[in-house]
C-alpha cells in the first residue's frame, strides 16, 4: 500500500515537474475519475516529442526495405489458412510444406583429375580404372542428397589446400631458394622430427624398463591396426592422449619399426609352436642389448664431458692470445715514437728553433684562415636565413592550401551523401505513393464537411430565433410592466382626488392599493419560483457530477487503503520491536 | 579353406569390378550390393569376404609390400585383379588410411553445416532484427555419429571464432 502511494506521489511530483497546471496529487491515480485522468492524459500527449514526424522524413535504407517486404510476406503467410497436405493446391505447396530437411552429409569422392599428380604421369593401371570403372561422381555417394555436399566439399578442401600451399610457399618457400619438391621433403623430415622430438619429451618421467616393453608391444598392436592388419577393426583401438604418447615415444625410426612389424608380423604364423622358447631367447637377447646399451651410454657421456673440457680450454687459449697481440701491437708504436725522439736529441737547440718556427708559421696561417672564413661566412648566414624563410612561407602556404581541398572534399562528400539520401527518400515516397490506394474520394470528406457545416449554421440560426423570441418577451414584459405602472399612476391619482370627497371611493381606493400590493407580490412569488427552479437544475447537475466521481466507492477505497496502512505500519513496528 | 578363395567363385572379368566396389567401401563411400550377388556367396560368406578383402588391401597398401604370399591362393587371373586395383587405387587407399590414423582420439568431427536464420520478432517484442547462427556439428563418438546442434548469436558467434583462430594459430606454429 505504502509502495502505491509512493509511487503515485512520484508520478504526481513528475507530472507537476513537466508543467501541469490542473489539481494533481497521489488521489489523481488512486482514486482517480474520468474527466481528471482526461485532461491528464491529454495534457501529456501534448508534451509527446514529435519524433515520428521527424524519423518518417529520414529515408529507410535498403535492409529495411527489405525487411518490411519479409514482414508482408510472413504475415501474408500466416493469414493463410492451414490446409491438409491433400488439399493444398501447388501455390499453397510452396509455403506450408516443411520444406528441405535433410542433413547435410558428404562422403569422400573419387575425381580422375587431381593437384598432386600431374595427367600425364599417371600410371596405365590408374587410367584404366577411370576409363572403365569409375562411376559419375554424382552416383558415387550412397544417397542421392548428399551428391551436392560431398561436391561441395570436395571442392572446397582442395581449393583452401592450394590456397594454403600458394601462401605458405610465396611467404616462405620462395626464400629458401628450393624446388617446390625439395621444399616439401624437407618440411616433411623437419615435421617428423618435430613429432618424435615433443613425444618424447612428453613421456621422460616414465623411463622404467617394464612399462618401456609393454608399451613397446602396444605400439606394435597400434602399428598394425594403423597399417590396417587388424580383421575387424573398424574401430581404432581409442585410448587416452597420454597412453597414445607413450606409444610413440618408443618408436625410433618409422620406417624401421614398420620394417620390425613386418618381420614380426610374418615370423608369426610359421614359428607359432617355439614361441616359448623364442621369448625366453628374445628376453636374453634384449636384456643384454640393454647392458650393452647402458655401458655405451656411459661412455658417451665420459667422452661427451672430455670434449667440452677441452673447447673451454681451446676457447680461453684463443682469448689470451688475442690479448697478447693487442698488447704487442701497442709497445710496438711506443718504440716507433720513442725511436725518432732519440733521432732528434743530438742537435737538440737546432730542432727546437725549427719546431718554433713552424709552430708560428702555422698560427699565423690558422688566423688567416679564419678572417677568410669570417668574410665567406656572413652571405652564406644571410642566404641560408632568406631561404628558410622563403621555405617557412611556402610551407604555410601549402598547409593552407591543403586544409582549403580537405575542406573541399569535405563539402563534396557531405552534399553527395546529401543528394544520395534525398534520391533515397524520393524513391522511397515514390514507391510509398504508387503503394497508397487511389480510389478514396475526395469529394466524399468534402460533401460530408460541408454537411457539418450546413448543421452547424441550421444550429445557429435557431439559436439566434430564441434569443430574439427572449428579446421579445423581455420587451413585451417591460413595456407591459410600464403600461401596468403608468395606468396604476393614473389611476390612483384619479381615485385619490375622489376618495376625498366620497367614502366609497375611498373604500375603492383601498382595494385598489390591496391589489395592486398582491399582484407585486404575485409577480415576486413567480420571479422567486424560476430562479429556484434554475437553482434546483443546477443542484441536479451538480448531483450528477458528484455521482460521476464515484465518491462513495473512493471513499471506501480510501477507507480499505487507510485500514492497509494501518496494518503496514503495525507489522513494521512489531518488526522493529522484535528487532 | 582361406576366405579370400571365395573370390575365385565369380569369374575374372567380373572380379575387377567387383573388387573395386570393395575399395569404393574402405574409401568410406558405399560396400556392393549384396543382392547383385546373392546367388553367388552365402550371407556369412559374404560379410567373411567383405572383411578379408577390406583387411587385405589395408595390409597392402599399408605396409607397402605385395602380398604374394596372401593371394597364392587365388587363381592367377583372380591375383593380377587384386593387384591391379590396388595399383590403380593406392593413393585412394593410402589417403583413407591417413583418416583412420587422424582419428586417433574418441571423438572426432565428421562433417558440419550452418544455417543463418534472422528473427524479425518474437512474443514478447514486436521488433527484434536479431541474426541467429545455428551450427550443426556431425561428431563420431566411439565410432556412432551424434549430431551436436548449437544456436549463437552474434557475440557468442564472435567468441567462438576467435578460439577458433587461436586454436589454427597454434596449429601453424606447429608447422
Amino acid at each position: 500500500m505504502s509502495a502505491r502511494f509512493r509511487l503515485g506521489m512520484s508520478l504526481a511530483q513528475a507530472c507537476q515537474d513537466l508543467g501541469y497546471k490542473g489539481e494533481i496529487g497521489y488521489q489523481t491515480f488512486l482514486y482517480s475519475n474520468e474527466p481528471e485522468i482526461r485532461s491528464l492524459l491529454m495534457f501529456l500527449v501534448e508534451k509527446l516529442p514529435r519524433e515520428s514526424a521527424e524519423t518518417s522524413d529520414q529515408p529507410a535504407g535498403k535492409s529495411v526495405l527489405l525487411q518490411k517486404a519479409i514482414a508482408d510476406q510472413i504475415k501474408a503467410q500466416l493469414a493463410v489458412p492451414w490446409l491438409p497436405p491433400t488439399c493444398r493446391l501447388p501455390i499453397q505447396c510452396k509455403t506450408q510444406s516443411r520444406g528441405p530437411c535433410h542433413r547435410f552429409s558428404s562422403q569422400p569422392l573419387s575425381v580422375p583429375y587431381s593437384l598432386k599428380v600431374p595427367q600425364n604421369k599417371q600410371s596405365k593401371e590408374v587410367t584404366e580404372y577411370y576409363r572403365d570403372f569409375l562411376p559419375a561422381a554424382t552416383a558415387q555417394p550412397s544417397q542421392p542428397i548428399s551428391v551436392p555436399a560431398s561436391l561441395l566439399e570436395l571442392h572446397a578442401s582442395e581449393l583452401s589446400a592450394a590456397q594454403e600451399w600458394e601462401s605458405e610457399w610465396n611467404s616462405q618457400g620462395l626464400l629458401s631458394r628450393l624446388t617446390p619438391e625439395e621444399y616439401r621433403s624437407r618440411k616433411r623430415s623437419r615435421l617428423q622430427r618435430r613429432i618424435e622430438e615433443q613425444l618424447r619429451a612428453a613421456a621422460q618421467p616414465r623411463p622404467d624398463a617394464q612399462g618401456a616393453q609393454r608399451s613397446t608391444s602396444d605400439l606394435a598392436e597400434l602399428l598394425q591396426s594403423f597399417g590396417g592388419a587388424s580383421a575387424g577393426g573398424d574401430i581404432l583401438t581409442k585410448g587416452t592422449r597420454f597412453t597414445h604418447t607413450e606409444k610413440f615415444t618408443f618408436t625410433q625410426e618409422p620406417e624401421k619399426s614398420v620394417q620390425q612389424m613386418a618381420a614380426a608380423a610374418s615370423s608369426l604364423p610359421s614359428s607359432r609352436q617355439s614361441e616359448e622358447d623364442l621369448r625366453v631367447q628374445q628376453q636374453e637377447e634384449i636384456a643384454a642389448l640393454q647392458q650393452q646399451l647402458h655401458q655405451l651410454a656411459v661412455q658417451m657421456e665420459e667422452v661427451g664431458g672430455d670434449i667440452r673440457h677441452l673447447t673451454t680450454s681451446i676457447n680461453q687459449m684463443s682469448e689470451e692470445l688475442k690479448e697478447l697481440e693487442k698488447s704487442n701491437t701497442e709497445n710496438e708504436e711506443l718504440v716507433r715514437v720513442k725511436k725518432q725522439t732519440i733521432d732528434l736529441l743530438p742537435d737538440g737547440e737546432n730542432n727546437l728553433e725549427k719546431l718554433q718556427n713552424l709552430v708560428e708559421a702555422s698560427v699565423m696561417r690558422l688566423d688567416n684562415l679564419k678572417a677568410q672564413w669570417e668574410k665567406h661566412k656572413a652571405p652564406l648566414l644571410e642566404e641560408q636565413r632568406r631561404l628558410k624563410e622563403l621555405c617557412s612561407n611556402q610551407e604555410v602556404e601549402s598547409t593552407r592550401m591543403l586544409a582549403e581541398i580537405k575542406e573541399l572534399h569535405d563539402k563534396i562528400r557531405q552534399s553527395a551523401e546529401e543528394a544520395k539520401k534525398k534520391e533515397a527518400l524520393y524513391k522511397q515516397l515514390l514507391t510509398e505513393y504508387e503503394k497508397l490506394p487511389k480510389d478514396v474520394s475526395r469529394s466524399a470528406y468534402t460533401m460530408r464537411i460541408l454537411e457539418i457545416v450546413g448543421n452547424i449554421k441550421k444550429q445557429k440560426e435557431e439559436i439566434t430565433k430564441i434569443l430574439s423570441d427572449t428579446k421579445e418577451l423581455q420587451k413585451e414584459i417591460n413595456s407591459l410592466t410600464g403600461k401596468l405602472d403608468r395606468t396604476f399612476a393614473v389611476t390612483d391619482e384619479l381615485v385619490f382626488k375622489d376618495a376625498k370627497k366620497d367614502e366609497s371611493v375611498r373604500k375603492s381606493y383601498k382595494y385598489l392599493a390591496a391589489l395592486h400590493e398582491n399582484c407585486t407580490q404575485l409577480i415576486q412569488t413567480i420571479e422567486d419560483t424560476g430562479t429556484i427552479m434554475r437553482e434546483i437544475r443546477d443542484l441536479e447537475e451538480q448531483i450528477e457530477t458528484e455521482n460521476s466521481k464515484k465518491t462513495i466507492t473512493n471513499l471506501e477505497k480510501i477507507l480499505e487503503d487507510y485500514k492497509a496502512i494501518r496494518q503496514e505500519n503495525a507489522t513494521l513496528a512489531a518488526k522493529i520491536k522484535e528487532a | 579353406m582361406s576366405t579370400l578363395q571365395l573370390l575365385n567363385k565369380i569369374p575374372a572379368a567380373e572380379c575387377l569390378k567387383f573388387l573395386h566396389r570393395v575399395v569404393d567401401g574402405v574409401c568410406g563411400r558405399s560396400y556392393p550390393k549384396r543382392t547383385d550377388y546373392g546367388e553367388t556367396w552365402t550371407l556369412s560368406q559374404w560379410s567373411e569376404l567383405l572383411e578379408a578383402l577390406s583387411a587385405l588391401f589395408r595390409v597392402i597398401v599399408g605396409k607397402k609390400c605385395s602380398d604374394t604370399e596372401l593371394l597364392s591362393v587365388l587363381e592367377e587371373s583372380h591375383a593380377a585383379a587384386v593387384c591391379q586395383c590396388v595399383k590403380s587405387r593406392q593413393e585412394e587407399i593410402h589417403q583413407a588410411l591417413v583418416e583412420r590414423t587422424n582419428a586417433i582420439s574418441t571423438t572426432q568431427l565428421q562433417d558440419f553445416d550452418w544455417q543463418m536464420k534472422l528473427a524479425l520478432s518474437s512474443d514478447k517484442l514486436s521488433f527484434l532484427h536479431t541474426p541467429l547462427l545455428t551450427l550443426t556439428l556431425d561428431v563420431k563418438e566411439n565410432g556412432k555419429p551424434r549430431p551436436v546442434t548449437i544456436e549463437m548469436n552474434r557475440e557468442e558467434l564472435q567468441t567462438l571464432i576467435s578460439a577458433m583462430e587461436a586454436a589454427n594459430k597454434v596449429v601453424l606454429q606447429l608447422k
